[in-house]
């Protein structure tokens, strides 16, 4: 797309919860269609039989989509949620049994239980990942139903507990429809867009950086700890509204209600329909589930076998279940060897900035670290550097392989600390600040492999950047471009820019951040010769006409010398020479060494 | 009380090997490819249900109990390479590197649920050929004192076989530099399939001889996986050493549990025992790398 | 012996080269000098299987053999030893060698024996540290053994990333002779190599790579005049040379 077409860009504003869910709406609007369908159609077909199997089915779908939720946006591998379900279906049942509290209150109760459960399962998820957590929740689906028997005096034990909730089951709205059926169908509804909005919050993007890359989280001022918490609160929440209604509609508790098996549906129904989509868990749900129970009715037993050999089957054959299957070949078929031409340059537009570089030449300095010393067991990577990066220019950081350029970007950025010595921005005292309160304060970086989220649209991917916008720039981009840019970029799919404009969305992402100093980790690296000409356009760009200011850490040196305005050279983690391109090129010291090494 | 510490020691010990040997069954195939496999505790059932089938169609003595032993292990080893191959296929291509968390979880599920229809729910035992030992002045079933020994008997075998054959040397090769042993020409693939097969001759024997001891049902499996899991990284992931001491750590404890606090709450205190160990020591007692990846 | 035609290769979605030929004959020694990050390893790593190229085709003794992987590459003959001397360190000096041989053509024990004997001829010190752990040698005995261990799979191609990372500079010229001397057996050797004033003496051509691009390719003999006449050009132009 041109700046041309740009211009004439549809500017009706759509309506905003549409707009809000994007590419997910035909999903959306379709899996809230087959849960009131199925959950109302029974009643309305008089059976019985099938009223019971669609609620069951529905509260199953409201905890698949919770797991969905845990699984994909947040990342983490939970195998024991069905000991969250068990824990708010127990404690609501004692509640309202032993201790004859009504069920709306014993409801409370047990989405309070949930809370704690889910809580539980955090704690953990805070040190470790991935098969760790695996092993740790799926123990604790295995200890559940163990504990239900062991506080047999709470429980019943094997016997479990009987609740009557008859009068729901009665077909009393217009005489068709049961009060449980509808209550569950439009629950599990509300549950399903509740999930699609939040992937399109704020809050559901930050929770994806955090998963997909920690790193990227962290210099986006998200602390993936807090994302990873409230992942579990979220979906422990909404694992317990499933739990609190499975008494109401079976009648019963007991230790056999929350055994594996059900932990095992929601993860595999996850899987089999779909990681990540919004229709993935109600068609998993389906087929685990009810599928065995058309074809097999009588043989209840053979619903674990097909658990097994659906999900082996999907992952060998559809590792992204059957909904994300059809989608990427869906999404081949429509947009395969599509291309969008990002001119970012245009989307900037030539505002003629206020901002002159002398008026903006203030005394404090962007960045000042003094003495900076930083060592890696043995290894001296920064050696009582003294460095001071101006506000508003493009300083370049070059040096050999291992000469600690990058070690000091990530002192600046907070990934590593100082040793001895102190770190300074706009005056303040940063040395030991954790990355993203660093990104908080304004300094935005970015990393050697470009950390652009597939699962995400390319707007999003820049939209990460203006959540985490810290509100003092100086001179942000302003609105008109924000939104020439969020039209350009749109739904569109990051496999459509190849790397070299990756690489400029990467640095839209972080100007967007509005920090007003920027921190580049090799950006240059893979761009071809016109990519990184027009990479070095847009970081003048940015810097003449938005004041921004710019670490370049960086091999191309022909860029550094073409764009930088002060340079600095390190060598084994001391600086040679520092000063502006000329007075570098010039320095003899500098000029050994490169001519040592530059070409061998 | 002197008897009770006798006992809780003995059969906690006996537990523990039982917990060593999934361990050590589990480290071979992870440090060989990075899986750990969540089928591993029903294939230890199955070798118990080769004991449990054999005690209950035939008469057998002694001499006969033990000439089938590696029966039972090359049975479950064919089983565990073929899973394998199947948690292998989808490796391949770079994307998925964590398909085998689903897929051999799905396999575990399969072979649970097989064994769930062929039996029923009702827990099976076999019965041994061999008189309880007296130890320690308590009474103890044989098979504890067999699981011990076939813990040495493991440890040792492995040790010589991953250092002193080229097969053994090429396996601990993986582990030590996956991309140096592709670069020298080791066949990784076939090399991962071997460690399968070793993994399943270890838990394969482990479940035979421990037959008589165990509940042989379908949800059996996953709890000694779990506490093989729990002596894994007490011990440290991947060192067959901390196996080797987690696993009676993790045992004594466990039986601890059961004598103070009943049956049920075994498992609860295996739970607690994983979370403390990896929330404050998640490394282990003996381990090269860290369960944290935060 | 090795034809290395239009390579376009790079890590995921990031590219790296650009369309790059080399070729290397047997008996010859090729050096590939450039900057960091000019993509010189990835070169010698998409040759040697580790990554698959997205254009381009590698050709060993006039077979197709792009995107084979590295195991299977080994058996055909093209032997890559990656920087930064990685040898097994928990497996002892002898039985790292016998580790090279597991991709030695056929079974025989006598070849073996004698590449054996040969590397222990040259590097004396790993007969002396024959029943060591691997991870007890030295960073330059590490470097002397994971060549032992190409040596004694014979194979007709070898890519020789950075032999040089780590070492003493003392170090190297033993370990480039012994490149040298291997060569002339008809070996075809790539050299990625830092140390230019060092590696050069024993390189018949060279090829320089700037930012995923050859830039130069020579005589090893030229190579001095022809980076001269380059510096030259960028000082004229006001950039560091």
């Amino acid at each position: 797309m041109t700046a041309a077409t740009l211009q004439n860009a549809p500017h009706a504003r759509q309506n905003w919860f549409t707009s809000r869910i994007g590419k997910d709406a035909t999903q959306l609007w379709l899996g809230v269609f087959l849960i009131i369908a199925t959950g109302l159609a029974p009643d309305l077909l008089d059976s019985s039989y099938w009223s019971h199997a669609f609620q069951l089915v529905n509260i199953f779908i409201i905890a698949s989509i919770c797991q969905n939720l845990l699984l994909v946006d947040a990342g983490q591998t939970s195998f024991g949620n069905g000991a969250i379900f068990g824990v708010a279906g127990y404690a609501a049942a004692i509640a309202t049994t032993m201790h004859g509290v009504s069920y709306p209150w014993a409801v409370v109760l047990g989405l309070i239980a949930s809370l704690g459960a889910s809580v539980l399962f955090a704690l953990p998820a805070l040190r470790v990942q991935h098969f760790y957590l695996g092993f740790v929740t799926l123990s604790a689906a295995v200890v559940l139903p163990e504990l239900a028997m062991a506080f047999n005096d709470f429980t019943n034990g094997i016997i479990g507990i009987s609740l009557n909730f008859e009068t729901l089951h009665q077909r009393s709205i217009f005489g068709v429809i049961s009060p449980m059926s509808l209550m569950i169908a439009l629950i599990t509804s509300v549950i399903l867009i509740v999930h699609a909005l939040m992937r399109r919050s704020m809050l559901g993007r930050r929770m994806r950086v955090a998963a997909e890359s920690p790193e990227a989280a962290q210099a986006l001022g998200i602390s993936p700890g807090v994302m990873r918490s409230l992942a579990f609160i979220i979906a422990g929440l909404g694992t317990g509204v499933a739990g609190v209604i499975y008494p109401m509609i079976v009648g019963f508790v007991g230790p056999t209600s929350f055994n594996l098996d059900i932990s095992i549906l929601f993860f595999f129904a996850v899987i089999v329909g779909g990681r990540g989509t919004l229709l993935g868990p109600i068609l998993g749900v389906w087929i685990l589930y009810l599928l065995p129970n058309i074809l097999l009715a009588e043989f209840v037993n053979y619903r674990l076998i097909a658990y097994g050999l659906v999900a082996l089957l999907v992952m060998l054959l559809l590792p992204d279940g059957i909904v994300g299957g059809y989608l990427n070949w869906r999404h081949k078929k429509q947009h395969g060897g599509k291309r969008l031409d990002l001119n970012v340059a245009a989307v900037l537009g030539t505002q003629s900035s206020a901002l002159s570089k002398a008026a903006d030449a203030s005394a404090v300095p962007a960045i000042e670290v003094r003495q900076g010393r930083k060592t890696f067991g043995k290894v001296v990577a920064v050696d009582n550097v003294d460095l001071t990066v101006r506000h508003g220019e493009i300083h370049g950081l070059v040096g050999a392989n291992g000469s600690g350029k990058t070690s000091l970007l990530n002192v600046f950025s907070g990934f590593s600390r100082l040793n001895a010595g102190s770190l300074h921005v706009n005056g303040v005292d940063i040395t030991s600040l954790a990355p993203h309160q660093i990104a908080r304060l304004g300094i935005a970086r970015t990393f050697q492999t470009p950390r652009i989220f597939g699962s995400m649209t390319l707007w999003e991917n820049v939209q990460i950047g203006r959540d985490a916008r810290s509100g003092n720039s100086k001179a942000p981009i302003p609105e008109s471009a924000v939104e020439k840019l969020r039209e350009t970029l749109g739904e569109g799919s990051p496999d459509w820019v190849p790397h070299g404009q990756r690489r400029l969305l990467e640095v839209m992402r972080v100007a967007l951040q509005e920090s007003d100093i920027m921190l580049l980790d090799e950006p240059a690296a893979g761009l071809s010769p016109d990519e990184r000409k027009q990479f070095g356009a847009l970081l003048q760009q940015l810097r003449d006409q938005y004041g921004k200011t710019f670490v370049l850490v960086e091999h191309d040196l022909d860029l550094v010398w073409g764009i930088a305005d002060r340079i600095t050279v390190l060598d084994a983690g001391r600086v040679v020479a520092s000063g502006t391109p000329d007075e570098v090129a010039g320095d003899p010291a500098v000029r050994h060494m490169f001519i040592e090494s530059s070409h061998a | 009380m002197i008897e009770e510490f006798g006992i809780i020691l003995v059969r906690g010990i006996g537990l523990g090997a039982i917990y060593t040997l999934v361990a050590l069954s589990f480290n071979v195939v992870h440090s060989s490819s990075g899986i750990l496999n969540f089928a591993q505790g029903n294939m230890f059932v199955l070798g118990g249900f080769i004991a449990f089938a054999m005690s209950s169609q035939v008469e057998f003595g002694p001499w006969m109990w033990l000439a089938v032993i590696p029966l039972a292990g090359i049975s479950i080893a064919l089983l565990l390479t073929f899973q394998g191959w199947i948690t292998l296929l989808p490796l391949k291509n770079s994307t998925q590197q964590n398909s085998w968390i689903i897929t051999t979880m799905a396999a575990s599920t399969i072979i649970g649920a097989v064994m769930l229809l062929l039996k029923g729910p009702w827990a099976q035992t076999a019965t041994s050929p061999f008189t309880p030992f007296n130890v320690l002045g308590t009474r103890t079933p044989a098979p504890y004192i067999l699981a011990m020994i076939a813990c040495v008997f493991w440890y040792v075998a492995l040790r010589l076989f991953l250092t002193k054959t080229l097969t053994g040397l090429a396996i601990s090769a993986l582990s030590q530099d996956l991309e140096a042993a592709r670069a020298a020409g080791l066949r990784v693939r076939r090399l991962q399939l071997i460690a399968f097969a070793i993994s399943g001759m270890v838990i394969g024997t482990a479940g035979y001889i421990v037959a008589p001891i165990i509940s042989i049902a379908a949800d059996t499996g996953i709890k000694y996986m779990l506490n093989g899991f729990i002596a894994s990284v007490v011990g440290g992931m991947g060192s067959d050493i901390g196996a080797m001491i987690g696993g009676p750590l993790v045992g004594v404890l466990s039986m601890f549990a059961i004598y103070q606090f009943g049956g049920h709450f075994q498992n609860v205190v295996s739970l607690a025992v994983l979370v403390l160990v990896l929330m404050f020591k998640p490394e282990g007692l003996f381990g090269r790398t860290s369960a944290r990846r935060v | 012996m090795l034809e290395v035609q239009n390579i376009h290769s790079g890590y995921g979605s990031v590219p790296v080269l650009r369309d790059v030929s080399v070729s290397v004959n047997p008996g010859e020694i090729l050096l590939i000098v450039g900057e960091n990050g000019a993509g010189k390893s990835t070169l010698l790593r998409t040759i040697g299987g580790f990554i698959r190229p997205e254009k381009g085709t590698v050709k060993l003794n006039g077979v197709d053999v792009t995107g084979h992987a590295p195991e299977s590459l080994v058996r055909s003959g093209l032997r890559l030893v990656l920087d930064g001397h990685r040898v097994f360190p928990e497996i002892s000096v002898y039985d790292n060698l016998r580790l090279g041989a597991a991709a030695r053509p056929s079974n025989d024990k006598a070849g073996f024996n004698a590449a054996v004997d040969n590397i222990m001829t040259v590097f004396p010190i790993l007969k002396e540290k024959l029943h060591n752990y691997a991870r007890d040698l030295s960073g330059g005995q590490q470097q002397m053994l994971a060549l032992g261990q190409a040596f004694v799979a014979q194979p007709k191609v070898l890519l020789c990333d950075e032999p040089s990372t780590g070492l003493a500079q003392a170090l190297l010229p033993p370990i480039l002779n012994f490149l040298k001397t291997w060569a002339a057996s008809g070996t075809a050797i790539i050299i990625v190599e830092q140390h230019i004033d060092i590696a050069l003496p024993v390189a018949d051509r060279a090829v320089v790579i700037e930012r995923g691009q050859v830039k130069i390719s020579c005589a090893g003999k030229d190579l001095k005049a022809e980076l001269q006449k380059a510096s030259e050009a960028r000082a004229a132009s006001g950039l560091p040379t």
